[in-house]
């Protein structure tokens, strides 16, 4: 653990509590510590994923600690700490939109019935942010990071103040960016966009990765100086930007960068109090939402391509699991998700020369996951599907409506996914094969999806990041993976034909036979899962529904 | 409606013991209860919605779970603690259960816009659910359950969380409702409302019915329906007691 300041902070607006009121400061440390405590003592669970990750970021920091020390001297060494600051910041400042329940003592709405004054409160959340696993971590990297760049007593001595303010400076950005999302994140529209945040992780991790085979190719560290240069005046980095600075001798630098990150501290507390103000003063947000005149009156809608589909039950549940999509986040997420991995894999690989035209597969493998588990997508609204189901032609007739709103989007975009990667691979010949193929995964993971989502189905929680709910992670497992493999099993037939004209002399010329023989095996895979499905579902809806409503 | 030995057993507990009850068609009735008596486990057993461990239950003269298209179509139900598609706007959910329900397109579209007229929610119609507060959700989930002219309506605390205009929006079309012969089950542990609305009341405690009848047998000598219901649930000589003699008074 970090030790914790327990007097005034620097920088810190001086707020006289007043005499008589509470020392805040130290109440709020051991409040927080005495969360951390009992969030620990409710499950050995927990305490043992809290210690292990105490473990590894311990020596992950020692590990970093020796690492900047051993930079000590290099040509690189200002460039790279500098720049692992400027991360460290960004991190700090990207955390709390992720983890908006991380901290306990972070969401200042809930202390709003205590009678506080900003000020105090300010410091004393600011010292309480001070302990964890986090501060420990950033402060090991600004003691490595001073002890890598600093030459000479002056240094160090500016070192010192520099840590100081690094860590202030990350954990008030932290703070101040947590409260003005608070509210944000308290509305509906906020949590919405929230569980969209890491769907944009894993996409930007694509290109990160991207980026750094790049730089891997490029050899050597000299691209990040530039970078660097225009980093160290940026706070936090600014403050190892000085040390640097001081040991090179140039002190009006130094003095300059220290001073803008103590504005920068100054600028992100006045920024925090304000918003802790209007906070814990003004309205919750959600509900001047919901008072809005329903301004977008847009009833248009159902006359558009609505009128295009089926009459009667297909059409209904066509229309209503397509606004689904677009409307709910959950369901949102999961399709964006499937919707850019099954465009990155195929495409990424081959624009890196490592693809294969068969990748192409993905995209119609991973599109086909959504339709396991499409009761549990309903959550508890699952009643209202169960009070108009009555027959097994009632169930087939919602399950046809299902499989074809996801076959609306999935189809279109497979095949234009497959035709790129073919188009980037110029492998024009193997086009009619690899759609074949892909249409034929896509029928088995439909067929295998109808029938699981009827014989395996669980909750997906409506808040937070999970996707199951704890005491149902066996069902999902089943559903996903024993839904998976036989849908591989069930697209063996394609893949042996695939391979069998393939090694066969003269095969190539008869391969587009694939094309048509796969679509058609696809279609009636499906239509069979569809119909074993659907008395299954006729008959467990009681079951369903109360294996949906747990979230 | 006719209920018979009707059990469900969550676990260790049992939640719903034995029930039996008949009830008149054509009435307004009432299911009171203390919280956990199981009034919302019987009703989702006779609605469809929760299989029964035993017991048969038959509303019209068809079994819910051997005939459940005969039962389906003929009943309204508006369920406590499961959620709407609340990603739809009013309209669009009313729309999309009429149609679920079969009734033909240009009919569901001219129901929904006299039902959302008298329940005060036209200004919010395009509106998503999951904006709607708890009285417009209440409002909104009735006019889904009145949508295909059911012959029994079975509400579970459909004044549960509603502001006082809302319950008389309420209130009213559900008298319309039953006025034109309907039969009308709602649960609730408001006794007030209940004595005001019901003519016949059924009174539940710990998953059994301890009794049941026209409201006046249910009151018997009582002078309210609320000390009635205290004796039968043996709640009734329960006070607040002497043991907080601090609060009130004004002093710390």
């Amino acid at each position: 653990m970090t030790t914790v300041p327990t007097t005034d902070v620097p920088a810190a607006p001086a707020g006289p509590g007043g005499p008589g009121t509470v020392r805040l400061t130290p109440l709020v440390v051991r409040l927080k510590l005495s969360l951390l405590r009992n969030g620990l003592r409710q499950s050995a669970g927990r305490r043992a994923v809290y210690l292990t990750s105490l473990v590894l970021v311990s020596l992950f920091a020692v590990l970093q600690l020796l690492g900047l020390i051993a930079l000590r001297g290099n040509a690189h060494a200002d460039s790279v700490t500098v720049l692992l600051l400027a991360l460290m910041g960004l991190g700090w400042a990207v955390m709390p939109l992720f983890f908006p329940g991380g901290d306990e003592t972070l969401d200042p709405t809930r202390l709003v019935m205590l009678p506080l004054r900003p000020r105090p409160l300010v410091r004393a959340l600011l010292a309480a942010s001070l302990v964890g696993i986090g501060p420990l971590f950033t402060l090991c990297l600004l003691v490595g990071s001073v002890i890598s760049v600093a030459h000479g007593a002056a240094a160090f001595a500016v070192g010192v103040l520099a840590v100081v303010l690094g860590l202030l400076v990350c954990v008030a950005l932290a703070r101040a960016v947590a409260a003005a999302n608070t509210r944000l994140l308290t509305s509906r529209k906020g949590r919405d966009l929230a569980v969209l945040s890491g769907l944009v992780i894993a996409v930007g991790a694509q290109f990160v990765n991207f980026g750094a085979q790049r730089l891997g190719a490029a050899g050597g560290l000299d691209p990040l100086d530039p970078v660097a240069a225009v980093l160290r005046w940026v706070p936090p980095a600014a403050a190892i930007g000085a040390v640097d600075a001081v040991s090179e001798g140039s002190y009006g630098r130094a003095a300059a960068q220290l001073l803008l990150s103590a504005a920068a501290l100054a600028g992100l507390l006045a920024l925090w109090t304000r918003t802790l103000t209007r906070l814990m003063t003004a309205p919750d947000a959600s509900t001047l939402n919901a008072a809005e005149p329903a301004a977008r009156e847009k009833a248009g809608r159902a006359g558009g391509p609505a009128r295009l589909l089926p009459a009667g039950r297909i059409g209904t549940v066509v229309e209503r699991s397509l606004r689904y999509v677009w409307r709910d986040p959950k369901t949102k997420s999961a399709w964006a998700t499937s919707l850019a991995i099954g465009v990155i894999v195929p495409v990424f690989n081959a624009l890196q020369g490592t693809g294969s035209v068969y990748f192409a597969c993905f995209a119609s493998g991973m599109l086909g996951i959504q339709m396991y588990n499409q009761f549990g997508q309903d959550t508890s609204a699952f009643w209202t599907v169960a009070m108009t189901i009555s027959s097994p032609r009632d169930a087939l007739a919602e399950l046809r409506g299902r499989a074809l709103a996801l076959l609306l989007i999935t189809l279109p975009y497979a095949t234009l996914v497959t035709v790129l990667t073919t188009a980037l691979l110029g492998a024009w010949a193997k086009l009619p094969e690899v759609l074949g193929l892909s249409f034929a995964l896509l029928g088995a993971m439909l067929a295998t999806g109808a029938w699981s989502s009827a014989r395996f189905p669980y909750s997906i929680p409506q808040e937070g990041y999970k996707n199951v709910v704890p005491a149902q992670v066996g069902v999902a497992w089943i559903s996903i993976f024993g839904g998976m493999i036989a849908a591989a099993l069930l697209s063996a037939p394609a893949i042996a034909a695939a391979i069998w004209l393939n090694v066969s002399a003269g095969g190539e010329d008869r391969a587009w036979l694939l094309l048509p023989a796969g679509a058609a095996y696809g279609a009636a895979l499906t239509v069979l899962g569809l119909r074993l499905a659907a008395p299954r579902t006729a008959a467990r809806l009681p079951e369903i529904l109360l294996a949906v409503s747990k979230g | 409606m006719r209920v018979h030995g009707l059990w469900k057993r969550f676990g260790e507990q049992i939640a719903v013991s034995g029930i039996d009850l008949v009830l008149p068609a054509g009435r307004f009735v009432g299911l009171v209860g203390p919280n956990g008596a199981g009034k919302t486990t019987t009703l989702s057993m006779i609605t469809g919605l929760l299989r029964p461990d035993q017991g048969t239950v038959e509303i019209a003269g068809h079994d819910v779970w051997r005939d459940p298209a005969a039962v389906k179509a003929r009943i309204g139900v508006l369920p406590e603690g499961l959620r709407l598609f609340e990603r739809l706007s009013g309209r669009e959910l009313l729309s999309y259960t009429g149609r679920l329900r079969g009734v033909p397109g240009a009919e569901v579209d001219k129901r929904a816009t006299q039902l959302l007229d008298v329940l005060d929610l036209a200004g919010a119609q395009h509106k998503l659910v999951v904006d709607y507060s708890t009285g417009m959700r209440k409002k909104i989930g009735l006019a889904a359950a009145l949508l295909h002219n059911p012959e029994v309506l079975f509400l579970d605390e459909p004044f549960e969380g509603v502001d006082p205009v809302s319950a008389q929006t309420i209130r009213g079309v559900l008298e319309r409702y039953t006025a034109s012969g309907a039969t009308v089950v709602f649960s609730s542990h408001v006794m007030e409302l209940v004595e005001s609305l019901c003519d016949w009341v059924a009174v539940m405690a710990a998953g059994r019915i301890r009794a049941d009848g026209p409201l006046a047998e249910v009151r018997g000598e009582a002078p309210s329906l609320q000390e009635a219901f205290l004796q039968l649930v043996g709640a009734g000589g329960r006070s607040a007691g002497t043991d907080l003699d601090w609060l009130g008074g004004g002093g710390r």
